[in-house]
């Protein structure tokens, strides 16, 4: 048994750090239960500089390798819309969810005009064709509701959650939280956790 | 202490590859840890530094890897336990230390951690390196996942020592930068004895033609490796599992054992073949491949890279078991010796050899469809990047010279210069951006290879007498320290009429803002004093050198273009520190530049500077500015010639 997620976005929005309280807590929610959960992230990050497409493969279960494979993602997280289709595209499975922000951020391709950024109805057209759903939110803007622009992962990890996808409990997934942000921004952190969380059952019951 | 590698042994954590070695140092005792930065394996060093002030080792990013690997062994000869990080290119820089010092060996365990890059993510190719421990004739190791990089970086000091060699660790890409669970393990209490002895169970042991001399060293070393060899028959990184009465054995070696892993459960293969999975794959476990080879007939090999454990394992099964039909990437090949192979690609291997009809992917139809969807999202410099300066500059510098100038670029964040945009050209509407072929800054550079190498082709092309424009070479700061500075001495000497832009940032940034001796800080974070550029290269002897703001753009143009017409070898130093470690130290939140949309005529000068904070609407036709983005460097207001793009004032 695993649990396949790929956290999408652009370099700078904190997906690299979203994944890794998702295998953070995968590592608690292990040591609670003794079950041998084994936990992999595959990062596809490099250079230092801003704007790149980043994805991080996180891996929990039965598992070795640290990538995906293709058509075996149970739920692509995406901090950015075009980069949640990019990965939905190649990874994106039957049964799986795809939680897309709905706020996009444009590459320098479209900023020049060289070419159209794809429109948001063919990404939810395009993603649901492959798997069993997608959510989108506008987690920028429930992120900004929170008092902290910064928060956007923690806000895609609330929605990650209610989707019930991940192989642990809320509690695991908070305390993982809690520990990982910086503890100033506790509480903003928490209360971005709760809007996502709740956009996702909104959207889901729609 | 904060640092995840100074964690309580026992305890099961999150660790990246780079951080699982960096802790199996700390367990082992380091004494002694060199690196000069290189993507992907800079976080060892990084992680090392990061616990420093909690531990008593001495750590430091060299100035280049062969400089990193002689401290690791001068530490080495003096008894004290050392590593070197280097990434697949860095090696070739330490190559000549690194090929002689096996001469001897080691006192000290030394290990020398060297990180591959297939598929070449972040690399100028996607060479395997563990030919070169098999050139040097050193015992490598390479690791399977997390967990294991850690025991192996534990364990190899101790083997080092035992065998009197350096242990070569390869790691790659999706080991270093992918992350698992590592459960930690105690630490080394005491610290080995640092003393000096020039006859160190060997004649002249340090000094390699020291009586008895070096052919004799080459006999000691080939003496050793027999040793090597049961030391890899008994590894506990090479284990065997032998299922009764199955005719198929499959060999994985590295992470490739883990997607081989994977491969056999989906393929419901687990117990029904024959599996050993190599981490010790130089000297080969010859016995236990021995046994493996023993009742089977067909024969496995699954490796990321070139065919190095295969090509070994075809050779002894030549002698031992020749009816073997053997599948890997040479004959019968099953996966290519380039890019990177996965769990998806060794399952389609497996099935292909075992002949396995697996079941379609019944979406990739409509996937194909999709992906031509997709809008491409090119690599560009960061916002505000003072490199966007520094080739605006150049650009107009070049434009008062007749011809096809060649410019040559190197490593760093500006051989995006190179890159081009993935969504093809940039059509400006004004005559500008028609009339001269370098339309943007990535695709202002003709020549990319490796570190330092630009400046010395700049002088090949120039010395044969290209005539036909101007022979222009750039490097970054870091990279000038590491490669180049033999080659300014050798165009002084040769008085070759070249321009060399040394665009200093500052930092050591694509490998994640190490400093250097041109930042001001050490290693450690202490201050001290920063290189001179500009004193070294003129007490070289270049005749020309000037610093300029590459903010300024029409200060760094003209002298550019003096540059440019001198005759003989001139530098200019573009200074102008990295954009994000500004914006990190003043925490900046607001943007001041807007653009005034009366004022825009839509001739996309702007938009030709590359800046990732510019944009530009189709319809309208008129630019505007990414506030998030933004860094309100100026440069895009120096730039247009209607005067729309302003700096405060508001919209």
């Amino acid at each position: 048994m695993s649990t396949n997620i790929i956290v999408a976005g652009v370099g700078g929005q904190g997906s690299i750090l979203a994944s890794h309280i998702i295998a953070e807590a995968a590592i608690k929610a292990s040591g609670k239960t003794n079950d041998t959960l084994n936990v992999r992230v595959g990062e596809t990050f490099g250079a230092a500089m801003r704007g790149g497409a980043v994805a991080s493969h996180v891996r929990i279960g039965d598992v070795y390798g640290p990538l995906v494979g293709k058509g075996q993602a149970d739920m692509v997280l995406a901090l950015e819309p075009l980069e949640g289709f990019r990965i939905g595209v190649e990874y994106l499975a039957k049964d799986g969810v795809a939680i897309l922000n709905t706020e996009p951020l444009h590459p320098v391709d479209v900023k020049t005009g060289a070419v159209d950024y794809v429109a948001m109805e063919e990404v939810e057209t395009g993603l649901k064709q492959l798997g069993k759903g997608v959510v989108t939110i506008n987690a920028t803007k429930l992120a900004l509701e929170a008092g902290n622009a910064k928060t956007l992962s923690v806000v895609m990890l609330g929605a990650a959650t209610g989707s019930g996808l991940l192989p642990y409990s809320e509690e695991t997934m908070i305390e993982a939280i809690k520990e990982r942000v910086p503890q100033k921004t506790i509480e903003v952190n928490l209360k971005a956790f709760e809007l996502g969380k709740k956009a996702f059952l909104d959207a889901w019951t729609e | 202490m904060s640092s995840a590698i100074l964690k309580k042994p026992g305890k099961k954590i999150l660790l990246m590859g780079n951080e699982a070695i960096a802790r199996g140092a700390v367990e082992a005792g380091i004494q002694l840890m060199a690196a000069y930065p290189g993507t992907p394996s800079s976080e060892i060093c990084e992680a090392l530094i990061d616990a420093a002030p909690d531990s008593d080792y001495y750590v430091e990013w060299s100035t280049n890897e062969k400089i990193a690997f002689e401290l690791a062994h001068g530490a080495s000869q003096v008894g004290a336990r050392s590593m070197v990080a280097m990434k697949n290119a860095g090696l070739n820089v330490a190559m000549d230390t690194f090929m002689t010092v096996p001469y001897g060996g080691v006192k000290g365990g030394m290990v020398v951690v060297v990180a591959d890059d297939p598929d070449a993510h972040y690399s100028s190719n996607e060479q395997d390196t563990r030919f070169a421990a098999m050139y040097a004739e050193i015992p490598c190791l390479e690791p399977m996942d997390q967990q294991e990089a850690r025991e192996m970086a534990q364990e190899a000091f101790g083997m080092s020592e035992q065998l009197e060699l350096p242990i070569f660790l390869r790691t790659v890409s999706r080991i270093s930068h992918a992350s698992g669970d590592v459960t930690l393990g105690p630490v080394k209490a005491g610290r080995n004895k640092i003393a000096f002895n020039k006859h160190y169970k060997l004649p002249y042991r340090w000094n390699v033609y020291g009586a008895p001399g070096a052919l004799y060293k080459h006999k000691w070393l080939h003496d050793i490796l027999p040793k090597a060899k049961e030391v890899a028959n008994n590894s506990k990184f090479n284990q065997m599992k032998l299922v009764d009465g199955s005719k198929v054995g499959v060999l994985a070696s590295g992470l490739a054992a883990s997607y081989t892993k994977e491969a056999l459960e989906r393929l419901e293969l687990t117990d029904k073949v024959n599996f050993l999975k190599l981490g010790m794959i130089y000297p080969l476990p010859d016995k236990k491949i021995g046994k493996l080879m023993a009742d089977i007939d067909t024969l496995i090999i699954v490796e990321e890279g070139d065919p190095v454990v295969e090509n070994q394992v075809r050779s002894l099964a030549k002698e031992i078991a020749p009816g073997i039909k053997i599948y890997g990437k040479s004959y019968n090949a099953i996966l290519n010796p380039y890019g990177e192979i996965n769990s998806d690609l060794v399952t389609g291997a497996i099935a292909d050899a075992l002949k396995i009809e697996l079941p379609q992917d019944d979406m990739e139809g409509t996937r194909d469809q999709l992906r031509a969807k997709v809008t491409p999202r090119s690599s560009t410099l960061c916002a505000g990047c003072s490199h966007l300066g520094s080739y605006s500059a150049l650009r107009e510098a070049l434009k008062k010279f007749q011809g096809t100038h060649i410019v040559n670029g190197d490593i760093g964040c500006y051989e995006q210069g190179g890159y081009g945009l993935f969504s093809a050209n940039v059509q400006g509407n004004d005559e500008d951006g028609k009339k001269y072929s370098i339309r943007s800054p990535y695709e202002i550079l003709d020549t990319i290879y490796v570190m330092g190498s630009g400046i010395s082709m700049a002088q090949g092309q120039a010395q044969v007498g290209y005539k036909d424009g101007k022979v222009v070479a750039v490097a970054g700061d870091s990279t000038l320290i590491q490669g180049t500075l033999p080659a300014v001495v050798n165009a002084v000497y040769s008085n070759a009429d070249i321009t060399f832009l040394v665009l200093d940032n500052r930092w050591t940034c694509m490998t994640g803002h190490q400093p250097n001796p041109n930042t001001g800080i050490n290693s450690m974070g202490q201050a001290n004093e920063v290189f001179d550029i500009e004193g070294v290269t003129k007490s070289m002897g270049i005749k020309f050198v000037k610093t300029v703001d590459a903010y300024n753009r029409a200060d760094a143009a003209e002298v550019l273009e003096k540059a440019l017409a001198f005759e003989g070898p001139s530098i200019v130093i573009l200074k102008g520190e990295c954009q994000l470690q500004v914006q990190r130290r003043t925490k900046r939140t607001t943007t001041e530049t807007w653009v005034d949309k009366e004022l825009c005529n839509g001739c996309k000068n702007c938009v030709q500077l590359g800046c990732a904070a510019i944009t530009y609407d189709t319809k309208a036709k008129k630019a505007g500015i990414d506030k998030i983005n933004c860094a309100d460097c100026t440069l895009c207001s120096q730039v247009c010639k209607q005067n729309a793009i302003k700096m405060g004032g508001g919209e």
